[in-house]
């Protein structure tokens, strides 16, 4: 199921909301329905979380984590790091750490298994990484672009990366993750994926402004409803073909 | 391609009020006050202005006239057919042919009269020629009246065209009046056509949306087409015959097969094959509609020949531009009233639509940028790990309940929010699901800050243990560094034990006056006397505090006292070691071996560049030599020694002569006169 959304007028809703397969964060806004947005979709499963980090509300683009942990740049607040403790179950770790790139979501792409991150992240960040979230990292770029955080977004079921990624690289990518892999946009055309969206392992959100076409490929490739990702080279290829050219 | 918003052309106001507006508008924008009394030149330029301002306000508002209205040239043909049609050609031209002209004459009658005006020679003349320059100017503009009411028409009836982009995805539905075009258009699409049992309800080109496979395509009724000559056919027919000519569109022929609409198929058969040359390369649809009324199979077999010519006239189209010639897609049938067989018309006309486009697309050149974005990378297995997905079993359970029933519905942060005041008043509580041992904890405060610690800091529980161990591993380090660096007391008789202790004492006090000296003195290191009033620094006193100490004072007492101004002008003693090291020291090379225990420790791996002597005359300083030069720096550098030392202020130092100079600090301020007065 792919939702499409807004926070306050602007479409990026994944600079504004985190989501993983077992909690979801979501930023402080003038009302209340972004975050009930969520709520209707989520709170039966999985704590939905207010929150502000390093008193913005970019959490999306400042936070990475999966369904193990949640690692929290250097800029976030004893209040903020408190209050995710009481509000995630125990069984998240929440870890603040030190790393000059303090956008860590910007860095950071991950899933349940695996986690691309930026080249230049230290070596100790990346030993965090692996121990707090227990996956496998592995230093890559997206379409020669560093920050793989934003110009890719992956589940456990598949993934979307930036729309010029070559298709070797592609192939590649998606050997390292072990999920299908599709390059596409969102948000009528933005290139930013993951600040487009926000995806786990059974649900989307997508940004107001995406298109019919982006919002089946998403459902395809990340398997929400009964899509499959082999839909994409199949029913929905002569939409795309006359949609791109 | 130039773009044109036919939406937003501004208004073209008829001749009185567009004479008035510019009129009023060199009143109110130029000076207007003017007297006999003033200088010529004042008084040329002041009509002057009034001529030049009139003329560039009327050159700006036709200019706007001329750039916004759409070259028919310039625009897509569908467009420009339409509005050819619609108000013809050449009258457009001409209209917007005038106006340009009347903006040439304009600025020749202000340059005429400008002329004029610089030969001026009282005020009345000057008045009188402006009078005339303004006056003619309008006339110009009274004589295009008429061109600039019929913009104004146009721009009234472009701005209600409907937007058609003719370069997205169109399905186009043609025929005779009343065979249910609209009818078709409104089950499929969002727009309201008016349906109305007469013919030529419809009277220009109308457009609705419709979606098919995650596309929106543009569905666009046309008004009916009458059998007849080319030349015969009137404006709202010819509004069809261009849409059917410029826009690559799916084409839907109705047909009206009940002969309700008043033509029989054997004339609508022959329109359509008067007009099938507007049919080339563009996917074509038959589609009889009204099967309500009549079924196509019981056509008589006449009538049935008709449609089955059609049909391979359609199928020929079809496979003349490559198309398989199946011919499910050709022919089809609906009921509008009924809604039979509706959606199938839309599908088969958008599917064969978008079957032709990609075609297209798939030889252009861009398809290739784009490859990447139809291929799926699927992962091939890197080792034996399984990777699962994590779906929750309660989202499985809620989908399965989804399936089957209505869930309950749960009430939201929302609907808290509406029931509490709307948004900015209501303020959602953050702690509401904090996830505690103790339900009762959660509204508990906790400070921030106790005894000067950090609570956070704290906040793991074995946070205490951890900092003992650090402080241990700390004390066991500072230890051995203890050992390592400090004397033993042990080994040392009391005397000496005293002697290190005040030793240890006197050097920590002198850091400290050193400290304060280093902070308070600028690190100056020769105090002069009349300077010194406590006579603090003398040779005796520091003898004396050497020897306290158990030192010999001589050497100190010696070197201090070799260095004195009163002992200027004696030799002075060479240092022991120069002594020792006088038998090869003498000819000491920079490069070479260095006897300087300070020098040596710097490493030599680059070798210093030669800098500037200090006596060298360059030109211009204005030295006869560099003796006069050396000469001149010795007395500059005497000069200033004295008041250097007594760190007094100098001419070199930043001065300011008056701090609170009269002529800024007295009399009113009025605007602009807080700098200078």
């Amino acid at each position: 199921m792919a939702t499409r959304l807004q926070f306050e007028n602007s479409c990026e809703v994944g600079v504004f909301s985190k989501l993983t397969n077992a909690y979801c964060l979501v930023a402080i806004g003038g009302s209340e329905s972004f975050y009930s947005t969520f709520e209707a979709e989520l709170a039966d499963v999985i704590p939905v979380v207010k929150t502000s980090i390093g008193g913005t509300r970019i959490i999306g683009r400042l936070c990475a984590g999966n369904k193990k942990g949640l690692l929290l740049p250097h800029t976030t607040t004893d209040q903020e790091l408190h209050h995710l403790r009481n509000c995630l179950p125990d069984e998240v770790v929440v870890q603040r750490i030190d790393e000059k790139l303090s956008a860590l979501g910007n860095c950071i792409a991950c899933n349940d298994h695996v986690a691309l991150t930026h080249p230049d992240l230290d070596r100790e960040t990346e030993e965090l990484i692996s121990d707090v979230l227990g996956v496998e990292v592995f230093r890559q770029t997206i379409a020669g672009n560093i920050l793989v955080g934003s110009y890719c977004m992956i589940s456990n079921r598949g993934g979307l990366v930036h729309p010029h990624t070559s298709i070797e690289d592609l192939d590649e990518l998606s050997t390292l993750l072990q999920v299908p892999l599709v390059a596409g946009t969102v948000n009528r055309g933005s290139e930013v994926v993951a600040a487009g969206m926000a995806v786990n392992d059974w649900t989307a959100f997508c940004g107001s402004d995406t298109t019919a076409t982006e919002l089946s490929v998403v459902e395809s490739v990340f398997k929400l409803r009964e899509g499959q990702p082999t839909a994409i080279v199949d029913e929905m290829r002569k939409s795309l073909i006359d949609s791109y050219v | 391609m130039v773009q044109y918003n036919l939406k937003k052309i501004t208004i073209v106001p008829p001749k009185e009020d567009f004479i008035n507006i510019i009129l009023s508008r060199t009143q109110r924008q130029t000076p207007t006050v003017v007297h006999k009394g003033y200088a010529i030149s004042r008084l040329r330029q002041f009509y002057m202005r009034k001529v030049r301002f009139t003329q560039q306000n009327f050159h700006e508002k036709l200019s706007t006239i001329i750039d916004e209205f759409p070259r028919l040239d310039g625009i897509h043909p569908f467009y420009g057919d339409l509005l050819h049609v619609l108000y013809n050609k050449d009258h457009y031209k001409l209209a917007l042919g005038q106006v340009n002209t009347a903006r040439n004459l304009i600025g020749k009658i202000a340059k005429d009269y400008v002329r004029l005006l610089k030969y001026g020679d009282s005020l009345y003349r000057c008045k009188c020629l402006k009078v005339a320059a303004l006056g003619r100017m309008c006339t110009v503009i009274k004589r295009i009246g008429p061109s600039l009411a019929y913009l104004e028409q146009v721009r009234k009836h472009m701005s209600r065209l409907p937007s058609i982009d003719p370069n997205t995805r169109t399905v186009l539905v043609c025929g005779y009046p009343n065979v249910g075009k609209s009818s078709f258009v409104n089950k499929v699409s969002r727009a309201e056509v008016d349906v109305q049992p007469y013919a030529f309800t419809t009277k220009s080109l109308l457009v609705g949306h419709t979606d098919y496979k995650y596309l929106r395509y543009q569905v666009i009724d046309t008004p009916g087409i009458l059998d007849r000559p080319f030349e015969d056919r009137n404006i709202i027919e010819m509004c069809s015959i261009t849409a059917l000519a410029h826009l690559r569109a799916a084409v839907l022929f109705v047909l009206d097969i009940s002969g309700a609409c008043g033509y029989s198929i054997a004339q609508q058969a022959a329109l359509f094959h008067s007009i099938k040359s507007l049919f080339m390369n563009k996917p074509l649809i038959i589609v009889c509609n009204k099967i309500d009324l009549q079924p196509l199979e019981g056509l008589s077999e006449e009538d049935k020949k008709l449609v089955m010519e059609m049909k391979a006239e359609a199928m020929k189209a079809a496979a003349a531009q490559g198309g398989a010639p199946n011919d499910e897609g050709v022919l089809v049938t609906m009921s509008t009233l009924t809604d039979e067989g509706v959606m199938a018309v839309k599908n088969a006309a958008c599917e064969r639509l978008l079957d032709q486009r990609v075609e297209v697309k798939m030889k252009s050149k861009k398809i290739n940028e784009c490859l990447n974005r139809f291929h799926v990378a699927m992962p091939k297995p890197r080792d034996n790990k399984e990777r699962p997905p994590c779906i929750p079993q309660a989202v499985l359970e809620a989908r399965a309940k989804e399936a089957s029933a209505e869930k309950a519905k749960r009430k939201l942060e929302k609907d808290l929010e509406n029931e509490n005041g709307g948004a900015g008043v209501y303020s959602a509580n953050l702690r509401k699901h904090y996830l505690l041992a103790n339900e009762e904890w959660k509204e508990d405060i906790m400070p921030e800050i106790v005894d000067g610690h950090n609570i956070a800091d704290f906040v793991d529980p074995d946070i205490l243990q951890r900092l003992e161990e650090l402080e241990r591993e700390e004390g066991l380090r500072l230890e051995v560094e203890e050992q390592d660096f400090e004397y033993d007391d042990e080994d040392l008789s009391p005397q000496e034990r005293e002697a290190l202790a005040a030793i240890r004492h006197k050097k920590r006090l002198l850091i400290q006056e050193h400290r304060m000296k280093k902070s308070t003195a600028e690190s100056r290191p020769i105090v002069p006397r009349k300077f010194d009033k406590d006579r603090k620094f003398t040779t005796e006193r520091m003898g004396r505090q050497l020897s306290a100490i158990g030192l010999d004072p001589t050497a100190a007492i010696n070197r201090a006292r070799s260095r004195s101004v009163s002992m200027r002008g004696r030799k002075r003693e060479r240092s022991l070691v120069g002594r020792d090291s006088e038998g090869e020291g003498e000819a000491m090379d920079v490069d070479g071996e260095q006897a300087n225990k300070k020098l040596r420790l710097r490493s030599r791996s680059r070798s210093r560049s030669k800098s500037r002597p200090p006596g060298e005359v360059s030109p211009g300083e204005g030295f006869k030599d560099s003796a006069q030069k050396l000469k001149a720096i010795k007395i500059g550098k005497k000069s200033v020694k004295k008041r250097n030392k007594a760190a007094r202020k100098g001419e070199a130092d930043r001065v300011i002569v008056d701090l609170k100079p009269k002529h800024l600090f007295s009399g009113k301020r009025s605007i602009g006169k807080t700098s200078r007065r």
